[in-house]
Protein backbone atom coordinates (compact mmCIF):
# COMPACT_ATOMS: atom_id res chain seq x y z
CA UNK A 1 0.00 0.00 0.00
CA UNK A 2 2.94 2.26 0.61
CA UNK A 3 4.24 1.50 -2.09
CA UNK A 4 1.44 1.96 -4.20
CA UNK A 5 0.88 6.18 -2.70
CA UNK A 6 4.13 6.36 -3.76
CA UNK A 7 3.68 5.08 -7.44
CA UNK A 8 0.37 7.49 -7.23
CA UNK A 9 2.63 10.30 -5.98
CA UNK A 10 4.87 10.22 -8.85
CA UNK A 11 1.95 9.37 -11.25
CA UNK A 12 0.67 12.57 -10.63
CA UNK A 13 4.32 14.34 -10.23
CA UNK A 14 4.39 13.31 -14.39
CA UNK A 15 1.11 13.64 -15.37
CA UNK A 16 0.99 17.56 -13.76
CA UNK A 17 3.98 18.71 -14.97
CA UNK A 18 3.29 17.27 -18.97
CA UNK A 19 0.19 19.24 -18.31
CA UNK A 20 1.91 22.42 -17.18
CA UNK A 21 4.05 21.86 -20.03
CA UNK A 22 1.35 21.68 -22.80
CA UNK A 23 -0.66 24.57 -21.20
CA UNK A 24 2.59 27.32 -21.07
CA UNK A 25 3.28 26.27 -24.21
CA UNK A 26 0.28 26.75 -25.72
CA UNK A 27 -0.15 30.00 -24.03
CA UNK A 28 3.98 31.60 -24.66
CA UNK A 29 4.52 30.37 -28.18
CA UNK A 30 6.86 32.99 -28.84
CA UNK A 31 10.54 32.51 -28.83
CA UNK A 32 11.52 34.80 -25.69
CA UNK A 33 10.20 34.82 -22.06
CA UNK A 34 7.96 37.37 -20.49
CA UNK A 35 9.21 38.25 -17.17
CA UNK A 36 5.98 39.74 -15.71
CA UNK A 37 4.04 36.72 -13.22
CA UNK A 38 0.39 35.20 -14.69
CA UNK A 39 -2.27 35.47 -11.78
CA UNK A 40 -3.68 32.51 -12.57
CA UNK A 41 -0.56 30.42 -12.10
CA UNK A 42 -0.08 32.02 -8.58
CA UNK A 43 -3.11 31.29 -7.81
CA UNK A 44 -3.25 27.26 -8.41
CA UNK A 45 0.81 27.66 -7.21
CA UNK A 46 -0.62 29.38 -3.56
CA UNK A 47 -3.45 26.94 -3.28
CA UNK A 48 -1.01 23.59 -4.44
CA UNK A 49 1.76 25.10 -1.87
CA UNK A 50 -0.59 25.34 0.85
CA UNK A 51 -2.25 21.67 0.18
CA UNK A 52 1.17 20.17 0.05
CA UNK A 53 2.54 21.64 3.66
CA UNK A 54 -0.54 21.82 5.43
CA UNK A 55 -2.29 18.66 4.71
CA UNK A 56 -2.64 17.17 7.93
CA UNK A 57 -4.62 20.48 8.94
CA UNK A 58 -6.87 20.06 5.89
CA UNK A 59 -7.89 16.06 6.79
CA UNK A 60 -8.32 17.22 9.97
CA UNK A 61 -10.87 20.04 9.13
CA UNK A 62 -12.38 17.80 6.88
CA UNK A 63 -12.78 14.31 7.52
CA UNK A 64 -14.30 12.19 5.25
CA UNK A 65 -11.25 13.20 2.74
CA UNK A 66 -7.58 10.72 2.82
CA UNK A 67 -4.29 12.46 2.93
CA UNK A 68 -3.48 10.73 -0.20
CA UNK A 69 -6.26 12.27 -1.81
CA UNK A 70 -4.76 15.83 -0.83
CA UNK A 71 -1.65 14.70 -1.14
CA UNK A 72 -2.06 13.99 -4.82
CA UNK A 73 -4.54 17.00 -5.84
CA UNK A 74 -1.54 19.19 -4.30
CA UNK A 75 1.52 17.47 -6.19
CA UNK A 76 -0.92 17.77 -9.32
CA UNK A 77 -1.16 21.68 -8.84
CA UNK A 78 2.31 22.22 -7.81
CA UNK A 79 4.15 20.43 -10.65
CA UNK A 80 1.46 22.17 -12.91
CA UNK A 81 3.28 25.32 -12.09
CA UNK A 82 6.52 24.06 -11.62
CA UNK A 83 6.48 21.75 -15.10
CA UNK A 84 6.00 24.98 -17.19
CA UNK A 85 7.99 26.22 -19.91
CA UNK A 86 11.32 26.59 -19.26
CA UNK A 87 11.89 29.85 -17.55
CA UNK A 88 7.90 30.16 -16.91
CA UNK A 89 6.48 29.34 -13.40
CA UNK A 90 9.54 29.96 -10.69
CA UNK A 91 8.36 33.10 -9.67
CA UNK A 92 4.70 31.72 -8.72
CA UNK A 93 5.97 28.73 -7.08
CA UNK A 94 8.51 30.42 -4.75
CA UNK A 95 5.20 33.15 -4.04
CA UNK A 96 3.44 29.88 -3.16
CA UNK A 97 6.10 27.94 -1.06
CA UNK A 98 6.47 32.03 1.00
CA UNK A 99 2.89 32.04 1.39
CA UNK A 100 2.31 28.52 2.45
CA UNK A 101 5.21 28.27 4.66
CA UNK A 102 3.81 31.22 6.57
CA UNK A 103 0.53 29.69 6.96
CA UNK A 104 2.13 26.38 7.98
CA UNK A 105 3.95 28.58 10.78
CA UNK A 106 1.04 30.48 11.69
CA UNK A 107 -1.10 27.43 12.06
CA UNK A 108 1.73 25.25 13.71
CA UNK A 109 1.67 28.26 16.29
CA UNK A 110 -1.86 28.41 17.06
CA UNK A 111 -2.26 24.92 17.64
CA UNK B 1 -9.41 -28.68 4.20
CA UNK B 2 -5.80 -27.44 5.10
CA UNK B 3 -4.49 -28.02 2.06
CA UNK B 4 -6.92 -25.92 0.47
CA UNK B 5 -6.42 -22.70 2.89
CA UNK B 6 -2.48 -23.09 2.44
CA UNK B 7 -2.86 -23.28 -1.07
CA UNK B 8 -4.92 -19.76 -1.08
CA UNK B 9 -2.30 -18.08 0.78
CA UNK B 10 0.71 -19.23 -1.48
CA UNK B 11 -2.03 -17.72 -4.05
CA UNK B 12 -2.34 -14.94 -2.41
CA UNK B 13 0.93 -14.44 -1.59
CA UNK B 14 2.25 -15.07 -4.84
CA UNK B 15 -0.08 -12.52 -5.75
CA UNK B 16 1.02 -9.80 -3.37
CA UNK B 17 4.80 -10.86 -4.59
CA UNK B 18 3.69 -9.79 -8.51
CA UNK B 19 2.33 -7.05 -7.69
CA UNK B 20 4.75 -5.38 -5.50
CA UNK B 21 7.06 -6.50 -7.84
CA UNK B 22 5.00 -4.59 -11.04
CA UNK B 23 4.36 -1.10 -8.81
CA UNK B 24 8.29 -1.35 -7.90
CA UNK B 25 9.69 -1.77 -11.42
CA UNK B 26 7.16 0.90 -12.87
CA UNK B 27 8.59 3.44 -9.65
CA UNK B 28 11.93 2.49 -10.68
CA UNK B 29 11.39 3.50 -14.11
CA UNK B 30 9.43 6.83 -13.66
CA UNK B 31 11.79 7.71 -11.01
CA UNK B 32 14.91 6.94 -12.52
CA UNK B 33 13.79 8.84 -15.79
CA UNK B 34 13.02 11.91 -13.40
CA UNK B 35 16.05 11.89 -12.23
CA UNK B 36 17.51 11.50 -15.36
CA UNK B 37 15.39 14.31 -16.36
CA UNK B 38 16.91 16.30 -13.29
CA UNK B 39 20.46 15.22 -13.61
CA UNK B 40 20.45 17.00 -17.45
CA UNK B 41 18.50 20.29 -16.42
CA UNK B 42 20.91 20.61 -13.25
CA UNK B 43 23.71 20.32 -15.59
CA UNK B 44 22.56 22.81 -17.85
CA UNK B 45 21.73 25.53 -15.14
CA UNK B 46 25.41 24.89 -14.20
CA UNK B 47 26.53 25.52 -17.81
CA UNK B 48 24.59 28.72 -18.10
CA UNK B 49 21.51 27.41 -20.19
CA UNK B 50 17.99 26.68 -19.56
CA UNK B 51 17.96 22.98 -20.19
CA UNK B 52 14.84 20.75 -21.04
CA UNK B 53 11.92 20.24 -18.65
CA UNK B 54 12.49 17.21 -15.94
CA UNK B 55 10.40 14.65 -17.75
CA UNK B 56 11.84 15.54 -21.17
CA UNK B 57 13.71 12.19 -20.10
CA UNK B 58 10.51 9.94 -19.78
CA UNK B 59 8.76 11.42 -22.46
CA UNK B 60 11.85 10.81 -24.69
CA UNK B 61 11.92 7.56 -23.33
CA UNK B 62 8.12 6.76 -24.23
CA UNK B 63 8.72 8.48 -27.24
CA UNK B 64 10.83 5.54 -28.47
CA UNK B 65 8.25 2.93 -27.88
CA UNK B 66 5.83 4.85 -30.62
CA UNK B 67 9.05 5.28 -33.56
CA UNK B 68 9.32 3.08 -36.28
CA UNK B 69 12.10 0.46 -35.73
CA UNK B 70 14.88 -0.10 -37.93
CA UNK B 71 17.44 -2.26 -38.61
CA UNK B 72 20.97 -1.97 -39.80
CA UNK B 73 22.53 -4.35 -42.78
CA UNK B 74 25.67 -5.01 -40.51
CA UNK B 75 23.51 -6.13 -37.40
CA UNK B 76 24.08 -10.03 -36.45
CA UNK B 77 20.41 -10.80 -35.87
CA UNK B 78 18.78 -12.20 -33.50
CA UNK B 79 21.56 -11.44 -31.24
CA UNK B 80 20.95 -7.33 -32.07
CA UNK B 81 17.32 -7.70 -30.60
CA UNK B 82 17.69 -10.02 -27.78
CA UNK B 83 20.54 -7.66 -26.00
CA UNK B 84 17.83 -4.99 -25.40
CA UNK B 85 15.75 -7.82 -23.84
CA UNK B 86 18.35 -8.99 -21.95
CA UNK B 87 19.24 -5.18 -20.82
CA UNK B 88 16.08 -4.42 -19.75
CA UNK B 89 15.64 -8.25 -18.03
CA UNK B 90 18.73 -8.00 -16.15
CA UNK B 91 17.87 -4.20 -14.50
CA UNK B 92 14.47 -5.86 -13.35
CA UNK B 93 15.64 -8.45 -11.95
CA UNK B 94 18.33 -6.38 -9.98
CA UNK B 95 14.62 -4.39 -9.05
CA UNK B 96 13.26 -8.13 -7.79
CA UNK B 97 16.50 -8.47 -5.64
CA UNK B 98 16.65 -5.13 -4.57
CA UNK B 99 13.95 -3.17 -3.46
CA UNK B 100 11.54 -6.00 -3.38
CA UNK B 101 13.07 -8.83 -1.78
CA UNK B 102 16.05 -7.46 -0.21
CA UNK B 103 17.96 -10.21 -1.61
CA UNK B 104 21.59 -10.33 -1.53
CA UNK B 105 24.03 -7.72 -2.64
CA UNK B 106 25.98 -10.94 -4.60
CA UNK B 107 23.46 -11.07 -7.08
CA UNK B 108 23.43 -7.53 -7.83
CA UNK B 109 27.21 -7.66 -8.21
CA UNK B 110 26.49 -10.27 -10.84
CA UNK B 111 23.97 -8.14 -12.29
CA UNK B 112 26.89 -5.11 -13.03
CA UNK B 113 29.07 -7.53 -14.32
CA UNK B 114 26.17 -8.95 -16.81
CA UNK B 115 25.39 -5.22 -17.04
CA UNK B 116 29.25 -4.61 -18.76
CA UNK B 117 29.04 -7.56 -20.97
CA UNK B 118 25.29 -6.33 -22.39
CA UNK B 119 26.99 -3.13 -23.12
CA UNK B 120 29.72 -5.09 -24.65
CA UNK B 121 27.84 -6.89 -27.03
CA UNK B 122 25.12 -4.69 -27.78
CA UNK B 123 28.13 -2.12 -29.12
CA UNK B 124 29.21 -5.33 -31.08
CA UNK B 125 26.27 -6.77 -32.45
CA UNK B 126 24.98 -3.73 -34.73
CA UNK B 127 28.62 -3.59 -36.86
CA UNK B 128 29.05 0.35 -36.40
CA UNK B 129 32.24 1.18 -36.01
CA UNK B 130 31.07 3.13 -33.17
CA UNK B 131 29.45 0.54 -31.45
CA UNK B 132 32.67 -1.66 -31.55
CA UNK B 133 34.69 0.89 -30.47
CA UNK B 134 32.57 1.59 -27.51
CA UNK B 135 32.29 -2.57 -27.18
CA UNK B 136 36.21 -2.42 -27.19
CA UNK B 137 35.77 0.25 -24.24
CA UNK B 138 33.22 -1.25 -22.32
CA UNK B 139 36.13 -4.65 -21.51
CA UNK B 140 38.22 -1.74 -20.24
CA UNK B 141 35.96 -0.36 -17.79
CA UNK B 142 34.52 -3.25 -16.78
CA UNK B 143 38.39 -3.98 -15.50
CA UNK B 144 37.78 -1.31 -13.63
CA UNK B 145 34.30 -0.88 -12.38
CA UNK B 146 34.14 -4.49 -11.51
CA UNK B 147 37.02 -3.70 -8.79
CA UNK B 148 34.96 -1.06 -7.61
CA UNK B 149 32.15 -3.40 -6.79
CA UNK B 150 34.13 -5.53 -4.78
CA UNK B 151 33.51 -3.32 -2.02
CA UNK B 152 30.86 -5.54 -1.56
CA UNK B 153 33.61 -7.22 0.28
CA UNK B 154 34.60 -4.93 2.71
CA UNK B 155 30.85 -4.43 3.51
CA UNK B 156 30.96 -8.09 4.25
CA UNK B 157 34.21 -8.02 6.28
CA UNK B 158 32.08 -5.17 8.41
CA UNK B 159 29.07 -6.49 8.77
CA UNK B 160 29.12 -10.24 8.51
CA UNK B 161 26.60 -10.83 5.96
CA UNK B 162 26.11 -9.95 2.46
CA UNK B 163 22.15 -10.14 2.46
CA UNK B 164 20.61 -6.40 1.61
CA UNK B 165 17.81 -7.02 4.64
CA UNK B 166 20.57 -8.09 7.06
CA UNK B 167 22.94 -4.94 6.30
CA UNK B 168 19.66 -2.65 7.36
CA UNK B 169 19.29 -4.57 10.87
CA UNK B 170 22.82 -4.09 11.27
CA UNK B 171 22.69 -0.63 10.37
CA UNK B 172 19.90 0.14 13.06
CA UNK B 173 21.61 -1.55 15.05
CA UNK B 174 25.49 0.16 14.97
CA UNK B 175 24.27 3.04 13.02
CA UNK B 176 24.76 4.19 9.11
CA UNK B 177 27.90 2.00 7.57
CA UNK B 178 28.74 5.41 5.81
CA UNK B 179 30.39 6.44 9.28
CA UNK B 180 32.40 3.23 9.91
CA UNK B 181 33.71 2.67 5.87
CA UNK B 182 33.62 6.11 4.45
CA UNK B 183 36.30 4.52 2.03
CA UNK B 184 34.26 1.56 1.16
CA UNK B 185 31.43 4.05 0.51
CA UNK B 186 33.55 6.69 -1.72
CA UNK B 187 34.00 3.88 -4.00
CA UNK B 188 30.43 2.87 -4.16
CA UNK B 189 29.76 6.82 -5.23
CA UNK B 190 32.79 6.84 -8.02
CA UNK B 191 30.47 3.35 -9.30
CA UNK B 192 27.33 5.29 -9.48
CA UNK B 193 30.00 8.23 -10.90
CA UNK B 194 31.03 6.03 -13.76
CA UNK B 195 27.60 5.22 -14.47
CA UNK B 196 25.77 8.46 -14.77
CA UNK B 197 25.25 9.92 -18.32
CA UNK B 198 28.28 12.84 -19.53
CA UNK B 199 30.33 11.58 -16.17
CA UNK B 200 34.28 11.71 -16.94
CA UNK B 201 34.25 7.98 -16.92
CA UNK B 202 31.46 7.05 -18.84
CA UNK B 203 34.15 6.13 -21.92
CA UNK B 204 31.20 3.51 -23.48
CA UNK B 205 28.99 6.53 -24.17
CA UNK B 206 31.46 9.48 -25.14
CA UNK B 207 30.30 11.84 -27.96
CA UNK B 208 33.87 11.13 -29.34
CA UNK B 209 32.26 7.91 -30.72
CA UNK B 210 28.23 9.31 -31.29
CA UNK B 211 25.88 7.22 -28.30
CA UNK B 212 28.45 4.94 -28.20
CA UNK B 213 26.58 0.91 -27.76
CA UNK B 214 23.07 2.97 -28.46
CA UNK B 215 24.31 4.47 -31.32
CA UNK B 216 22.78 2.10 -33.67
CA UNK B 217 19.66 0.84 -32.05
CA UNK B 218 16.37 2.16 -32.88
CA UNK B 219 13.30 2.11 -32.11
CA UNK B 220 11.56 0.50 -29.54
CA UNK B 221 15.19 -1.02 -29.44
CA UNK B 222 16.13 2.35 -28.13
CA UNK B 223 13.31 2.72 -26.16
CA UNK B 224 13.93 -0.67 -23.99
CA UNK B 225 17.66 0.80 -23.74
CA UNK B 226 16.30 4.22 -21.90
CA UNK B 227 14.35 2.03 -19.63
CA UNK B 228 16.92 -0.02 -18.57
CA UNK B 229 18.86 2.98 -18.26
CA UNK B 230 16.06 4.73 -15.66
CA UNK B 231 16.05 1.32 -14.01
CA UNK B 232 19.76 0.98 -13.84
CA UNK B 233 20.06 4.32 -12.29
CA UNK B 234 17.19 3.98 -9.47
CA UNK B 235 18.68 0.53 -8.19
CA UNK B 236 22.05 1.72 -8.23
CA UNK B 237 21.07 5.20 -5.89
CA UNK B 238 19.01 2.45 -4.05
CA UNK B 239 21.50 0.04 -3.15
CA UNK B 240 24.20 2.84 -2.53
CA UNK B 241 21.56 4.26 -0.12
CA UNK B 242 20.29 1.47 1.54
CA UNK B 243 24.01 -0.75 2.18
CA UNK B 244 25.70 2.85 3.36
CA UNK B 245 22.88 4.77 4.82
CA UNK B 246 21.01 2.62 6.70
CA UNK B 247 16.97 1.79 7.16
CA UNK B 248 15.59 4.94 5.59
CA UNK B 249 12.07 5.75 5.40
CA UNK B 250 10.59 6.46 1.53
CA UNK B 251 10.98 10.84 1.99
CA UNK B 252 14.94 9.48 3.31
CA UNK B 253 15.14 7.58 0.11
CA UNK B 254 13.65 10.35 -2.38
CA UNK B 255 16.22 13.10 -0.56
CA UNK B 256 19.09 10.54 -1.56
CA UNK B 257 18.26 10.30 -4.83
CA UNK B 258 17.85 13.67 -5.88
CA UNK B 259 20.88 14.28 -3.34
CA UNK B 260 23.73 12.18 -5.15
CA UNK B 261 21.93 12.71 -8.52
CA UNK B 262 22.41 16.49 -7.88
CA UNK B 263 25.97 15.89 -6.34
CA UNK B 264 26.71 13.83 -9.67
CA UNK B 265 25.43 16.59 -11.70
CA UNK B 266 27.84 18.89 -10.52
CA UNK B 267 30.83 16.99 -11.13
CA UNK B 268 29.85 15.81 -14.63
CA UNK B 269 29.27 19.26 -15.63
CA UNK B 270 32.23 20.71 -14.55
CA UNK B 271 34.93 17.95 -15.65
CA UNK B 272 35.67 16.87 -19.10
CA UNK B 273 35.12 13.03 -20.21
CA UNK B 274 38.96 11.44 -19.49
CA UNK B 275 40.65 9.47 -21.93
CA UNK B 276 39.88 5.66 -21.51
CA UNK B 277 43.31 4.98 -20.91
CA UNK B 278 43.13 7.69 -17.77
CA UNK B 279 39.29 6.84 -16.74
CA UNK B 280 40.52 2.83 -15.81
CA UNK B 281 43.83 3.91 -14.19
CA UNK B 282 41.59 6.49 -12.33
CA UNK B 283 38.78 4.17 -11.48
CA UNK B 284 41.53 1.52 -10.52
CA UNK B 285 43.60 3.91 -8.38
CA UNK B 286 40.70 4.99 -6.53
CA UNK B 287 39.31 1.60 -6.19
CA UNK B 288 42.72 0.44 -4.73
CA UNK B 289 43.01 3.43 -2.41
CA UNK B 290 39.40 2.66 -0.84
CA UNK B 291 39.77 -0.64 -0.41
CA UNK B 292 43.09 -0.92 0.91
CA UNK B 293 42.56 1.69 3.17
CA UNK B 294 39.38 0.61 4.42
CA UNK B 295 41.04 -2.76 5.11
CA UNK B 296 43.61 -0.73 6.71
CA UNK B 297 41.20 1.16 9.02
CA UNK B 298 39.31 -1.93 9.85
CA UNK B 299 42.80 -3.57 11.16
CA UNK B 300 44.01 -0.55 13.09
CA UNK B 301 40.71 0.90 14.79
Amino acid sequence: MNDLSYLIYILVVIIGSIVGLLISYKKHGEPFIFNDMDSISVIIAIIGWILLFNYGLFVSIIGFISAMIIISIALFLVTLVIGMRPGYGRKETLIGIVISAMLWFISYMLV
Amino acid sequence: MINISYNSFLVIDTMNLMANVLINVVIAFLLGSLLLGLHRKIMARIQLRPGPPVIQHLLHSLKFFFKETSFPKTASMPFYVSITCLYCAIWILAVIIGPVTYGTLLIIFAIYAVYKIVEHNAGSSSGSPYGKLSCVRAVFSAAAEIPLFAVLAIIFLQTGTINIGDIVTYQAVHGPLIFSIPLAALVFFILILSKSPYSPFSITKGKDIISGFETEHFGVLRGYMMLSESIAWYVLLWVFLTVFFGPLSINGYLIGMVSITAITALINATTPILNPNHSVMSQITLAIVGIGGSLLLMFIV
